[in-house]
């Protein structure tokens, strides 16, 4: 009977090998008939964005503040007496997903300018795509490697060298001289552990340890069993939620007793509806979406802030959240511009180049050299206390 | 170092009693319908997303749990009637292929309910421990509980209950089981009934802890077989050893060697197994296929 038992669960091994491939099929991504490009008729802006798997609680955000910036651009009656057509599709928070959806809006839906994606690996898997087809694409993703020497690539996410930056100088006031790092394992924290290093030469500060994780993981016990084994002063948590909301808890269940920092890809509810309690006392760096109200009421980006507060909570029921607020900055710099020169691509993206947009993450200033557009002081810090941020210094 | 490697050591077996339950729900199905229940872990993510629901709606903690599981029981029996049972020639593949079906349905209803963001139950009762430096969270002592309880009150039934041993008789001869009276009919609407039960408390344990998401379930599924696997599809007591290991050692990778490696563990000692031990940990390699 040993042949009869190896025949039979070897197929079953690879059927289910394949089914785990197979099975992440979903899309919820509209599309329509593919239109002729033109000067006449919609123009189209298209957007590839994480509407679900791991950074769903970027892209879902990001899809709502999108679909109602649409609708309020059409109801005032489009650019120009053109109205816009807005094509979202889901990317499933994966690289070739990315590259799929970009492919699909650039060939068969013909679109002016792409938004997207929503975390940097997918963003550096359309970046590509973008430059090839001479299509400007704006990412709302924070990596500065989906910007540097790009022709055709903007985005609207603070910098993580700014985000460092901004962290980096607060552990030196702090006088601590050695951080560990745990940090996501894609694109979102590749190369953090280097810039720390380089940043924290100036100031007096080491990495003593870097653990990564998936995104996707759910148990942090051995990341943080090694966080608590070193040396280390203080330790940043770099990645999105839920993961770096798990990562938290973790930290502080498994009595790990060292301040904690996070970047600003936490900057959403889903961090307290993940980490609850053990939210309490972590520090960010972010945007002042999540602050505005502690704001000086003469700050030249509390008057948008608030008016997308009110209407995203008008829309959906909710407080938006960081993320809606970089969709929010790419569809404005997008359509200013297109106001400005029309759907010529070559034009467009000079007129990206000179975009200077005061918007949610920040005060938008590009230029042929800085793509991004926002610097170190677009970002403040904040503490998580009972299910909020508290403003640090601003 | 040591305290390191007891703390990696507790993340395992709390893990690896998750994979546990979902082996023990692959084998009850597996050894009285040979069927190879791919949504298995849907039944736990369905439950944690379900109770998560239930108590945001304001249902107390325990009261949500028990109707998530309740519900979650009904839906493999259902599963059962409307799909398993209509088949009149079940091989291992069709069984596959159904039960991939029923894998991807109940994974899109979660979708659209439920939306595509992960969401956790409440943390149960109890108090985080500190033990010589190890801490043991509150959480972990449920979802070893749940094992203990739960999977132990599952092989003490097949091995002393008259239904138990029923249910056996039927995997192990189906023809004179049927003979002697028992309905093959009852026997694997217990099997599955079973298998939702385990599934979905195994489920709503780990969902404060791991949180709960649509597409988890696959995953989590797949942890399971290999569990079963080292249980030769038919021993629940190597399977869970097995699944304590697996757990053990998923956590000494990913705090040893690098956490990307953490899930290439499981599917390294998936082939391993298959290659050097096809019958599991326990059976000799003559012995006849229960």
């Amino acid at each position: 009977m040993k042949k009869s038992r190896l025949r039979f669960i070897a197929p079953i091994a690879v059927v289910t090998a394949l089914a785990l491939a197979g099975c992440s099929t979903s899309n919820l991504g509209g599309s329509s008939p593919a239109d002729p490009a033109g000067d006449s008729g919609p123009i189209k802006i298209g957007a590839v964005l994480d509407v679900t798997g791991v950074g769903a609680s970027l892209g879902v955000p990001e899809q709502n503040t999108l679909t109602m910036l649409a609708k309020q651009l059409n109801a005032d009656g489009g650019i120009g007496g053109r109205d816009v057509e807005l094509i979202i599709l889901d990317d499933q928070s994966t690289e070739d997903g990315a590259a799929k959806a970009t492919s699909k809006l650039i060939e068969s839906e013909k679109v002016d300018i792409i938004i997207g994606a929503s975390r940097t690996g997918p963003s550096l898997a359309m970046r590509p795509l973008a430059e090839a087809a001479k299509i400007p694409l704006i990412s709302v993703a924070a990596n500065v490697a989906i910007v540097a020497d790009s022709q055709w690539v903007f985005k609207t996410t603070q910098n993580d060298v700014s985000v460092l930056e901004t962290i980096l100088n607060d552990a030196q006031k702090k006088g601590y001289t050695k951080l560990a790092l745990v940090r996501d394992a894609t694109g979102f924290g590749e190369g953090i552990a280097d810039y720390i290093t380089q940043l924290g030469a100036d100031r007096g500060i080491t990495l003593v340890t870097t653990e990564s994780f998936e995104p996707s993981a759910t148990d942090f016990t051995p990341q943080m069993t090694n966080v608590r084994g070193s040396d280390a002063d203080a330790v940043i948590i770099w990645g999105i939620n839920p993961s770096a909301g798990l990562a938290q808890k973790a930290y502080v269940q498994l009595g790990v007793n060292k301040p904690v920092y996070h970047s600003h890809g936490i900057a959403n509810k889903a961090f307290f509806d993940t980490a609850g309690d053990a939210a309490n006392g972590a520090i960010a760096a972010m945007g002042r979406l999540l602050v505005t109200d502690q704001l000086p009421a003469d700050n030249p980006q509390r008057q948008v802030i608030e008016k997308f507060q009110a209407d995203y909570s008008a829309a959906y029921g909710e407080q938006p959240s960081t993320f809606g607020g970089h969709a929010f900055d790419a569809w404005h710099i997008a359509v200013n511009a297109i106001d400005a020169v029309g759907t010529d691509p070559a034009a467009l993206r000079d007129e990206l180049e000179k975009a200077e947009f005061t918007g949610i993450s920040g005060v938008f200033k590009m230029t042929a050299k800085n793509h991004s557009g926002l610097d170190a002081s677009a970002l403040i810090l904040a503490e998580a206390q009972d299910g909020r941020w508290n403003l640090l210094k601003d | 170092m040591l305290t390191d490697f007891l703390q990696l050591t507790v993340a395992g077996l709390s893990q690896g009693s998750v994979y546990a339950l979902l082996a023990v729900g692959l084998i009850a199905v597996y050894t009285v319908r040979h069927v190879i229940n791919i949504a298995q872990g849907e039944f736990a993510m369905l439950a944690g997303l379900g109770s998560a629901w239930l108590t945001a709606s304001g249902m107390p903690l325990f009261l949500a749990i028990l109707v998530a599981i309740l519900t979650v029981t009904l839906v493999a029996i259902a599963m059962e009637r409307l799909i398993i049972a209509r088949v009149k020639k079940l091989t291992p593949l069709i069984s596959i292929i159904l039960t991939l079906g029923v894998s991807t349905l109940l994974q899109a209803i979660m979708l659209l309910i439920w939306g595509p963001e992960a969401k956790g139950v409440p943390r149960f009762p109890g108090t985080n421990v500190l033990i010589g430096g190890v801490s043991i969270r509150s959480q972990e002592f449920w979802m070893i509980g749940a094992l203990v309880v739960v999977g132990g009150g599952i092989v003490l039934f097949y091995e002393k209950s008259r239904w138990g041993k029923a249910l056996r008789a039927c995997a192990e001869q189906p023809v004179a089981a049927r003979i002697v009276g028992i309905s093959p009919v009852a026997a694997s609407v217990l099997a599955f009934a079973i298998a939702g039960l385990v599934g979905a408390v195994a489920g709503v344990v780990s969902s404060p802890i791991y949180l709960s998401l649509w597409s988890g379930g696959v995953l989590l599924g797949l942890k399971g077989f290999v569990a079963a696997v080292l249980g030769g599809f038919v021993s629940f007591r190597a399977a869970i050893v097995g699944a304590l290991m697996l757990g053990m050692i998923e956590a000494y990778v990913a705090g040893y060697v690098a956490s990307g490696l953490r899930d290439g563990a499981a599917f390294l000692i998936l082939i391993l197994v298959l290659v050097v031990r096809p019958q599991g940990l326990v059976l000799k390699p003559t012995a006849v296929r229960v």
